[in-house]
């Protein structure tokens, strides 16, 4: 019923939110003056007494946000990810210490801002909000996924952060019937030579990948991690053993991101050889994030590339 | 202003508050034996406007919904939080003594683990907007409490204090009090001298707050800026007039936070 009645993944984000509302009185949505760009107005125009823009203020809108959380409101706050990362410090001292159950909705994530080139895309979000205790992390796969994972976010006690992209928005999950749980990971692909493990849009380049491989004899299983925090560890441990390698591919800085992630747990469960896809420098404006995706080597390429390297 | 008229107290009641601020006082100067590093300067600009409303706004039971809310922004000033809850029986007096210790609960600033606290606070700036987001879910949950957000001179540099009292929601709320110590004092010296503050009561009237001032050390006058900021039908943001070190002599009116045990000992034996 969900599949491909989404354009994007701020589309699906902005209608459930408004699916969501009907359901619980007390959910209010705050942004900082993004409000038509990451679609939180769909809220805006069916509850406007629950809707907040605050101004350009995005260091008062977590604080608020907070304030109405501790008082048993349940606050969304929308806003573009990089933009967001301006008021960490609100984040990790208010929200995070005092374990609030904000929810957060990064859009624009990655490099789907690509014609604003560097300044708006945020490649380092994952490493900055998963390093804060009480923390959840979450990068949905596709537009499929974000309408499967916001309910499970809205209820979630603690503070969770939800990375969303822009318009580009390949099909990843479509097709696959998996139920959408908080901490799990899910299988796109089964493989036995190595497990490529990634989440958001870059699963699509994955998954060609795979495709590639087994043209060339190699079978490689497609992980989709949509929970960076908590980790699945469980299941990363069982295809590191049972596929002996392991590359990861993020839309994000290659420090401190998913892939740093499954490297902390693989090291200490099972620990095999890795490589990583992802970003090492400063985004810049393009046509196009499947341009910037293919300038920068997050591709299906690059990661034949390194799958051939730990495969010898 | 409006002490003629308002009589918000009894004499024996005002008597009991100046006892109280006077231990209090004397408590956080005492913790100086115990532990140096605490900001005994900030704390004593804000001993009677915590005293104020911690005996005379803020219940014992912390539990009703429609209870008050005390936020103190100036997280800093935490010793002197500490010695007021102390006197009100929330916190035991054994406990101010372990201050900033690993044996005792109280932090270098407020968290929400120590009792009564409502804010974790610490980094400036944050109070204010927090305040609001209480403020404005009680008023949407029919919640009857006020919110009250202690604040510094100094910490309005903070960008997000802007961001904060300007929102369009703050001019819905007539439950919010926020207090505004003017010390003159910020960590590195005169509060002017490293940033201008003289337009603060003109910029936060014009964003739509009632703003009122009282002195900061005198009970009756902060009391009656209270009372007339419950009458306002808008957001009120009191300007204390305060003296960093207040009544610590080494200390007083001065940038310095810190002073040395033997100076607590003089002052306490003297007092």
């Amino acid at each position: 019923m969900m599949q491909g009645s989404f354009s994007s993944m701020r589309e699906a984000m902005g209608k459930e939110l408004v699916r969501l509302g009907e359901l619980d009185p007390d959910l209010l949505v705050l942004t900082a003056d993004v409000g038509d760009s990451s679609r939180a107005s769909y809220f805006r125009e069916k509850f406007p007494d629950r809707y907040f823009n605050v101004g350009i203020a995005e260091q008062h809108l977590v604080d608020f946000a907070a304030g109405l959380a501790s008082v048993g409101k349940k606050p969304v706050v929308v806003n573009f990810s990089m933009f967001l990362m301006r008021a960490w410090e609100q984040i990790r001292n208010t929200v995070a210490r005092m374990n609030l159950g904000v929810k957060f909705i990064a859009t624009h994530s990655g490099y789907s801002d690509s014609g604003d080139g560097s300044s708006h895309q945020s490649l380092e979000d994952i490493a900055l909000m998963r390093v804060l205790n009480n923390f959840t992390v979450v990068v949905p796969a596709d537009p499929i996924e974000v309408v499967k994972a916001m309910p499970e976010v809205i209820s979630h006690k603690g503070p969770v952060y939800v990375r969303v992209g822009r318009d580009y928005s390949p099909p990843v999950t479509q097709g696959f019937d998996y139920e959408f749980k908080l901490g799990k990971a899910s299988v796109l692909r089964e493989g036995d030579d190595v497990a490529v493990v990634g989440a958001g849009v870059v699963l699509w380049d994955a998954i060609q990948a795979a495709e590639q491989l087994s043209r060339m004899g190699i079978s490689a299983a497609v992980i989709n991690l949509s929970t960076i925090k908590p980790l699945d560890e469980s299941l990363l441990e069982y295809y590191a053993r049972k596929t002996g390698r392991m590359v990861t591919v993020e839309e994000h800085s290659i420090i401190g991101g998913l892939g740093s992630a499954v490297a902390e747990s693989v090291v200490k469960r099972y620990p095999v050889p890795m490589r990583m896809v992802g970003a090492t420098t400063f985004g810049r404006s393009a046509r196009s994030q499947r341009e910037l995706l293919d300038h920068f080597g997050i591709n299906a390429e690059s990661i034949v590339k390194s799958v051939l390297e730990v495969v010898g | 202003m409006g002490r003629a008229d308002a009589q918000p107290i009894s004499l024996e009641e005002l008597n009991m508050l100046r006892e109280v601020a006077e231990r209090a006082r004397k408590n956080v100067i005492r913790m100086l034996f115990y532990d140096q590093s605490i900001h005994v300067g900030s704390s004593l600009s804000s001993i009677e406007i915590l005293t104020t409303l911690i005996f005379k706004y803020q219940a014992a039971d912390h539990s009703p919904q429609d209870r008050n809310w005390l936020i103190l922004s100036k997280g800093h000033a935490a010793p002197a939080l500490y010695a007021v809850l102390s006197e009100k029986g929330i916190i035991r007096e054994d406990e101010l003594w372990k201050i900033q210790s690993l044996e005792g609960i109280l932090q270098g600033h407020p968290e929400i683990f120590i009792p009564s606290v409502d804010m974790s606070t610490g980094s400036l700036g944050q109070g204010l907007s927090f305040g609001l987001g209480v403020a404005k879910g009680m008023k949407m949950s029919g919640r009857k409490g006020k919110v009250f957000v202690i604040m510094g001179d100094g910490e309005q540099d903070e960008g997000q204090v802007w961001e904060g009292f300007t929102q369009k929601v703050v001019k819905e709320l007539d439950n919010i009090v926020v207090f505004v110590e003017l010390n003159g004092y910020q960590l590195d010296g005169d509060v002017n001298s490293i940033k201008p503050k003289s337009f603060l009561q003109t910029v936060w009237r014009e964003a739509g707050w009632t703003t009122l001032t009282c002195d900061g050390h005198d009970f009756m006058s902060i009391l009656s800026a209270i009372e007339e900021a419950q009458k306002a039908a808008a957001p009120v943001v009191i300007f204390a007039s305060t003296l960093r070190g207040k009544g610590f002599k080494p200390i007083e009116n001065t940038k310095y936070q810190r002073s040395s045990p033997d100076d607590a000992r003089k002052f306490l034996l003297n007092a």
